[in-house]
């Protein structure tokens, strides 16, 4: 959240060791999103109501300015409630120090509902009638639910009797994110805006796969409900924010600016003897802003926050640069850790008439990956390669041709051969990405060492991805373009930044630091 | 009479009371293990242990999870013996990465495991089991042939539990 000129991150912390537990609320703040200094813990376990875990909350901006935060305990029986808490001063932009409401918890599990599925609830809005109304995920049997209580004081709550929606087979739905976007306008919208222009997401994080998923569809304030546009990919079964590695994912109105923006977890994909020797594990994704792609009317777009490119060093440009079939081109921009990657590809008109279409289905995770070749790909970047490419982790798009003759590009990160490291993930990542008449291939990717967060077409289909390279790493890190299509040339056209290291500090133990921090 | 109906009742209440739990609790067990890929390991695992007789299916996830929790640090120890009388700098390198996967087993996985079902968020217990049967099994590949790996059957109980208990903690989702 944006408050008094800072923001504001709360994060699930193991103040203990690198792997989850002893789980407690960890505060850095930033001015820009992308610099950060680390504040002392926001909460810990220390009452009978969030002993066994102080876990995920939202916090609800009040009319007059004020911040209630509702967040889940895991009680000392493990019975998960929910509680309120609100900053200790006010007057504090930092806000280090909260206080629990005394009489928590405010909220404990509806009869039906299991009493370890409950928890995530969500910001508030306001109804048509002037009530504060939030969700909070669960599940009845193997049906995700999203049950729906109505407050005035954020102490009392009515529950309505029906759920925001449901959908059979999808399991528990953990953080669940419910928030309106424009249709027509590039801006974010407050959480409380509703109106003939906006439509409606419904977000939620599937326990049984560990993936996030969206759905857009139409809210109806009077019964507290919300239908998808296309049941067809409704929540849980169709589109993901990202097909990489990336979880936990909760968006915020940020007032200073007029957007949306969403922030996820993207986890290791090492070994738990490789998180513990290194001391840590898990990194938040690059801030993204949403917003509804009206081009499609299907898809959101998700674009890193513009302040990221106040890390943009030495720009490297590259124009119509020609790669022929089966070939690797090198990309001269120095070490190639840390990049930003702005790209286009045409590929070759006639190829994409003359080639014949077969029935054959595409899939990234199924494929052989960037080596396996196909008429029109794959093409795109390797990234964090070594200059024998022993090394590599290609980020492309492959189009398909079906018998039909129609088109269906798909957009793909490939882990097989990033590390020699036996000990890592090595799947291959991504999903179809819809690119429409007149639209060329575009690609943005932010490497950063272990990360990779790749966006297609303006970010309509996103992939995150963690590598653990062990010759590919810092001076040795290289950038290529290639084109592995056995039919198809393509043209590229790029401009690839360095990057800046952000900032990020520790908790100052110093007086007078804090006092002028406080006075910015 | 009232005095002889209250103690058939009480009899009855008594008796009811102290029914044997077996043939439910059996079946529970059955159904979940067989749900695992080890049935018959996870059904000798959970029966030699009497709380498996009155578990949920948390219950029998937190008994697996003690078994792993009986056997792995006995493994440590033995390769650490090990260690201690190896020459081949193979032999020793093999070992001490044994050490470094059973040190995540035991340090990491298993108290992971055992607090995300207790708590009711499985699916961390689902990733660390995952995990416990990856570093058994890497452990076992760090042992190439010579030299051959002494504790094969060890790496093999510890990487086949941690399956049941992936499995046991995904039933929980």
């Amino acid at each position: 959240m944006f408050y008094k000129g800072w923001y504001h991150f709360f994060y699930q912390y193991n103040p203990n060791a690198a792997v989850w537990g002893d789980i407690v609320w960890g505060h850095a703040v930033s001015k820009d999103l992308i610099h950060w200094l680390h504040l002392p813990l926001a909460m810990v376990a220390d009452q009978w109501y969030d002993k066994n875990g102080v876990w995920t909350g939202s916090a609800t901006f009040l009319p007059d300015g004020n911040i209630v935060m509702l967040y889940t305990g895991s009680t000392e029986e493990a019975v998960q409630v929910q509680n309120l808490a609100y900053p200790a001063d006010p007057s504090d932009p930092l806000l280090i120090h909260w206080v629990k409401y005394p009489g928590n918890p405010v909220l404990v599990p509806p009869p039906g509902i299991n009493k370890k599925d409950f928890r995530d609830p969500t910001t508030a809005w306001l109804t048509s009638e002037g009530k504060w109304r939030i969700t909070i995920g669960s599940k009845i049997n193997k049906t995700g639910i999203s049950l729906v209580y109505d407050t005035k004081d954020f102490i009392n709550y009515e529950k309505l009797d029906g759920v925001l929606h449901a959908v059979p087979g999808t399991g528990m739905w953990e953080c669940v994110d419910f928030f309106p976007v424009s249709k027509a306008q590039e801006n974010g919208l407050d959480t409380s805006v509703n109106g003939p222009g906006v439509k409606h997401v419904v977000k939620v994080s599937l326990d049984d796969d560990r993936h996030d998923y969206y759905a857009i569809g139409t809210y109806h304030d009077k019964n507290g409900t919300w239908i998808p546009d296309q049941p067809g990919i409704d929540v849980g079964i169709g589109l993901r924010y990202d097909y990489g590695v990336y979880y936990a994912a909760k968006t915020f109105y940020d007032q200073n600016k007029n957007r949306r923006v969403l922030w996820g977890w993207i986890g290791e994909s090492d070994s738990e003897a490789a998180d513990m020797q290194k001391g840590w594990a898990s990194v938040q994704s690059i801030p993204r802003t949403i917003l509804f792609d009206n081009k499609t009317g299907t898809h959101l777009l998700q674009w890193p926050v513009e302040e990221i490119e106040s890390l943009r060093l030495k720009i490297n440009e590259f124009n119509g640069v020609r790669i022929q079939t089966g070939s690797v081109i090198p990309l001269d921009v120095g070490p190639a850790t840390q990049l930003d990657v702005v790209a286009e590809f045409k590929i070759d008109k006639e190829a994409l008439e003359k080639t014949t279409g077969s029935n054959e289905t595409f899939s990234c995770s199924t494929s052989g990956g960037a080596a396996e070749r196909g008429a029109l790909g794959p093409f795109g970047l390797l990234v964090l390669a070594d200059d024998s490419l022993s090394e590599q982790t290609p980020v492309y798009f492959y189009i398909a041709k079906g018998s039909d003759g129609n088109l269906k590009t798909f957009f793909c990160n490939d882990q097989s051969r990033s590390s020699a490291a036996s000990d890592v993930n090595k799947q291959i990542y991504g999903s179809f990405v819809p690119v429409l008449k007149g639209e060329n291939l575009s690609l943005r990717i932010l490497v950063d060492h272990s990360i990779i967060e790749s966006f297609a077409q303006g970010g309509r289909t996103v992939i995150t991805s963690r590598v653990y390279p062990t010759k590919a790493i810092y001076g040795a890190a290289r950038v290529f373009l290639f084109n592995n299509a056995t039919d198809a040339s393509v043209t590229a056209t790029l401009k690839i930044w360095q990057m800046n290291s952000a900032f990020i500090r520790p908790y100052p133990n110093d007086e007078k630091f804090l006092k002028d921090l406080k006075q910015m | 009479m009232t005095k002889i109906i209250s103690l058939v009742i009480f009899h009855a209440v008594f008796s009811f009371t102290f029914l044997p739990v077996t043939d439910s609790a059996t079946s529970l067990i059955e159904t979940t293990c067989k749900q695992t890929p080890f049935f018959n390991l996870c059904v000798s695992t959970l029966q030699s242990d009497p709380r498996s007789s009155t578990a949920d299916v948390a219950g029998l996830g937190h008994i697996i999870a003690d078994s792993i929790n009986g056997k792995a640090p006995a493994t440590l120890n033995q390769i650490k013996g090990l260690l201690k009388s190896a020459t081949d700098p193979n032999m020793q390198k093999a070992l001490q990465s044994c050490v470094d996967s059973y040190n995540t087993i035991v340090q990491a996985d298993i108290p992971v495991a055992f607090e995300a079902i207790t708590k009711g968020d499985p699916k961390f217990a689902v990733d660390s089991a995952a995990d416990a049967a990856n570093e058994a099994q890497d452990c076992e590949k760090s042992f190439a042939n010579p030299p051959k790996s002494p504790i094969s059957d060890s790496n093999k109980n510890v990487h086949d539990l941690s399956v049941v208990l992936e499995s046991i903690a995904s039933l929980l989702l």
